[in-house]
């Protein structure tokens, strides 16, 4: 019989150090009207008006078949199954984990446990990262990788230690691991809380929002923009802006890997990653018209353009803009280059990196438009996102077969799933979202007006892009 | 002869009622209210008078009457265990078996003993509130507690099996049944034969004490928090849904056996007592339902009632004849067990 609607729960996990607490506090002292439950995986009270602060253990309640898919944690079962028996309902759970946590058997007791998922429903999975930091440990720990991969949203926090070119180089490496997670930079984890609670993530009824930006395929490129180029010599640098003359004397920091990853206990580790390699790759393309739009429009040009053999630019060189592919060599500290622009007007420059990561500036000039892309080079991290965006209606039995299949061969590698699908015969929207091999899915709110359209998110470690896409191929209704 | 329950006074605690127990002589209940509170029922025949002893605070967790006298433990959220004196109303003394939770307290059937188990860290009290033994902590936290019904055994369920002590003081030697799940519920049969647990993963699982063999029983929907012995020990009653799923130890015992399913809720059950010294059963689900059952003679229900909300728990009194069955919400109504002699069958 109906009772009350569900308690949302906010997960919220990160390495020791990451800003959990000072978040936490934050969201405690915040005048927000609601009555928060904490569970806090140490002893110790965070003394809050009105606010409940429970230390707890965390116990991972394994199971006899072995599944990591079925771990779950006990003692979140037994206090949360204390709390539904006082009459001063709380409006509202945060359940922080430790620093080295896996989320998952945190997520999957929502998913599991009957008790549980009559009166509480999981919200979303904060993932605090230490902006300085989250490269070492991204290496060294397979948590911190997994903490990033079932992230709903991200708080890269501490932004304020890190250069820009830094930053921009951890965020990038976050988005090649999650690409559907919302990622927001911040100081002493300072952010409004609607961007944290009440975020709705799990919740199906929100029609699970993918992001289109998140299901685009992966480029070879990272950023583009929009210049207008004056007639004449313009002068392309990188590095650090005081030393940028003295190039061989100094190393940059933004291009120079700030923390030397040890591997020493790992020779055959081959650091596959994000280097950027013998030079940058970068063309330039004439354009009608400064905006945004116009540079999605060259996609197809620019794809061409980076699939040709590049033009070495050595540092000191000249280019001039064209629809050809240089590679600048950028070296390991500042470098500068000519651009000879010989037809003054709007060109679309393509780089191979964010212009942050290597201090890349046009001097005098700033763009008019610009926007990021995904990028297909892989970290030696394993865990990937992979979207997929198409148009073409499913076979409903076909799809049940294949992500019954998926889940049962893969549901261990996958950490979460979601999408939005469109099913032949079906005028409503068919909406799933899975941890590992938890599934839920329902049918939602008609596609009315709106173009139809199979928008799917994986998150997990080692996915094979092709054996996806053609399980998907399977679906489509003949 | 066909059995009913009949309803005969209720009263109000504005509690929810999260654990009962009955005095040994029937006279009296003990609740433990989500609130907080420890209440005192008295049960005068028509008029249930409720009396409130004190509270743990933050809520109550359990409550155990000593067999055969008048004090109350009752442990809560405020990790201690409190012991009161019914006769005056007042509190013993309280007691702090550990730094969590007590989630878990049962008194020996002699009375003497009082075991409480708080987060993972197990403790034996006599009836004065003196600490008797300290068990080393255990690996993970104390679902479950039971005694046998010699008082030899005490029984302990963790996360990865059972352990069970014997209770010889100042001897307490330790035998551990493993099993690689969370043991969520431990229950020795009245005959001392078979400790059936149930678990996380939604098994349960069993040992036969005597030859060691353990078995394990599949098929649940969900995790199994309830599993009652019948006082033969025929019969084990488990739940983990919408329907009670009946073991029959009779005969070569439960193994490849298709259990007896007792259909009629429409929703899940949320509890599950066996009548001591009776062959009857009932359960309460979410569907607001309470159905008595015949384990071996009827698979339908012999008699049902609706309550006025959610039923969080039941208890019969130590004769078997009143039921007790707390709401959520803080009713506690009172039922007579009567039996009849079945009308004559019209040939």
């Amino acid at each position: 019989m109906a009772s009350e609607s569900p308690v949302p729960v906010t997960v919220l996990t990160g390495f020791l150090g990451s800003g959990k607490t000072t978040l936490l506090n934050r969201i405690l002292s915040e005048q927000h009207g609601k009555r928060i439950v904490v569970i806090e995986n140490e002893f110790g009270e965070v003394g809050v008006d009105h606010q409940l602060v429970i230390g707890a253990e965390e116990e991972i309640f394994e199971t006899a078949n072995g599944c990591i898919c079925c771990t779950v944690r006990g003692d979140l079962i037994r206090i949360l199954g204390q709390l539904v028996k006082r009459k001063d309902r709380f409006d509202y759970v945060i359940v922080e984990t430790t620093g080295l946590a896996d989320p998952g058997p945190v997520a999957q007791t929502f998913f599991i446990d009957d008790d549980l998922k009559e009166h509480f429903q999981l919200d979303a999975i904060v993932t605090l990262v230490d902006a300085k930091h989250a490269e070492q440990h991204l290496e060294d720990v397979r948590a911190a990788n997994e903490q990033i991969a079932f992230g709903d949203v991200v708080l890269l926090n501490k932004t304020d230690l890190v250069s820009p070119a830094d930053l921009a180089r951890v965020e990038q490496r976050i988005r090649s691991i999650n690409r559907t997670a919302k990622i927001f930079r911040t100081q002493s984890a300072q952010l409004p809380i609607d961007k944290v609670l009440n975020v709705g993530a799990f919740d199906l009824e929100r029609a699970l929002a993918v992001d289109r930006t998140f299901l685009e395929p992966e480029y070879p490129f990272e950023w583009g923009g929009v210049f207008e180029l004056p007639a004449g010599a313009v002068r392309i640098r990188t590095g650090s802006e005081e030393h940028d003359h003295d190039h061989h004397a100094h190393h940059g920091h933004a291009h120079h890997h700030g923390q030397d990853h040890n591997h020493a206990h790992d020779p055959d580790h081959e650091h596959a990653g994000h280097e950027h390699g013998p030079g940058l790759g970068i063309t330039f393309l004439r354009v009608s018209e400064s905006s945004e739009g116009v540079l999605d429009a060259q996609v197809e040009h620019v794809l061409r353009a980076f699939a040709e053999t590049p033009i070495d630019v050595p540092c000191g060189g000249t280019l001039e803009p064209g629809a050809h592919l240089y590679r600048l060599d950028v070296g390991h500290g500042g470098a500068q280059f000519t651009l000879d622009v010989k037809e003054p007007g709007t060109y679309a420059v393509f780089c191979e990196h964010l212009p942050q990561e290597l201090s890349l500036r046009f001097e005098g000039l700033t763009p008019s438009a610009e926007r990021q892309y995904a990028s297909h080079h892989h970290h030696d991290d394993e865990i990937t996102s992979i979207g997929i965006a198409d148009p073409r209606p499913l076979d409903p039995k076909k799809l049940d077969d294949w992500l019954g299949y998926l889940l049962q061969s893969r549901g261990q590698d996958i950490f979460r799933m979601k999408g939005v699908l469109n099913i032949q015969g079906e005028e409503r929207r068919y909406v799933f979202h899975g941890v590992h091999m938890m599934f839920d899915s329902k049918l939602e709110r008609p596609w009315g007006a709106t173009p139809r359209q199979n928008s799917l998110v994986f998150i997990g470690r080692k996915l094979d892009r092709k054996e996806i896409e053609a399980g998907f191929e399977s679906c489509v209704a003949a | 002869m066909t059995a009913v329950l009949t309803e005969r006074a209720n009263v109000a605690l504005d509690t929810y009622v999260v654990d009962i127990a009955w005095s040994a002589d029937s006279r009296a209940l003990a609740v433990a209210g989500g609130e907080g509170a420890v209440v005192l029922v008295e049960n005068v025949v028509d008029k249930p008078q409720a009396k409130t002893l004190g509270e743990h605070a933050m809520g109550a967790i359990a409550v155990a009457w000593q067999p055969g006298a008048n004090i109350v433990a009752s442990s809560g959220q405020d990790s201690a265990v409190a012991l009161w004196d019914t006769a005056q109303a007042a509190e013993i003394k309280r007691l702090r078996p550990g730094m969590g939770w007590t989630e878990r307290i049962a008194w020996s059937p002699d009375g003497k003993l009082l075991a409480a188990a708080a987060g993972k860290v197990l403790s034996l009290w006599s009836s004065a509130g003196e600490l008797a033994h300290k068990f080393e902590p255990h690996a993970a936290t104390i679902a479950a507690l039971a005694w046998d019904k010699p008082g030899r055994d005490l029984a302990a369920g963790i996360q990865g099996g059972i352990a069970v002590y014997r209770i010889e003081p100042p001897q307490f030697s330790v035998r551990r049944y493993t099993w690689p799940a969370a043991c969520l519920t431990a229950a020795f049969s009245p005959n001392g034969k078979f400790l059936a647990s149930g678990t996380q993963d939604g098994t349960v699982h069993f040992w036969n004490l005597v030859t060691g063999k353990d078995s394990q029983m599949r098929g649940y929907a969900t995790k199994v928090l309830m599993t009652e012995w019948s006082a033969s020990s025929r019969y084990l009653a488990t739940a983990a849904g919408n329907d009670v799923v009946l073991w029959d130890f009779g005969g070569k015992g439960p193994e490849g056996t298709h259990p007896l399913e007792l259909r009629g809720h429409t929703e899940r059950i949320t509890a599950l007592a066996f009548q001591p010294n009776g062959a009857h059963l009932v359960s309460a689900g979410r569907d607001w339902r309470i159905s008595l059952w015949q384990p071996g003679k009827e698979t339908m229900a012999v008699d049902a009632h609706l309550s006025g909300g959610e039923i969080s728990a039941i208890r019969w009194s130590p004769d078997g004849k009143q039921l007790a069955v707390g709401e959520s919400k803080g009713r506690l109504t009172l039922y007579d067990f009567v039996e009849r002699a079945a009308p004559p069958k019209k040939r």
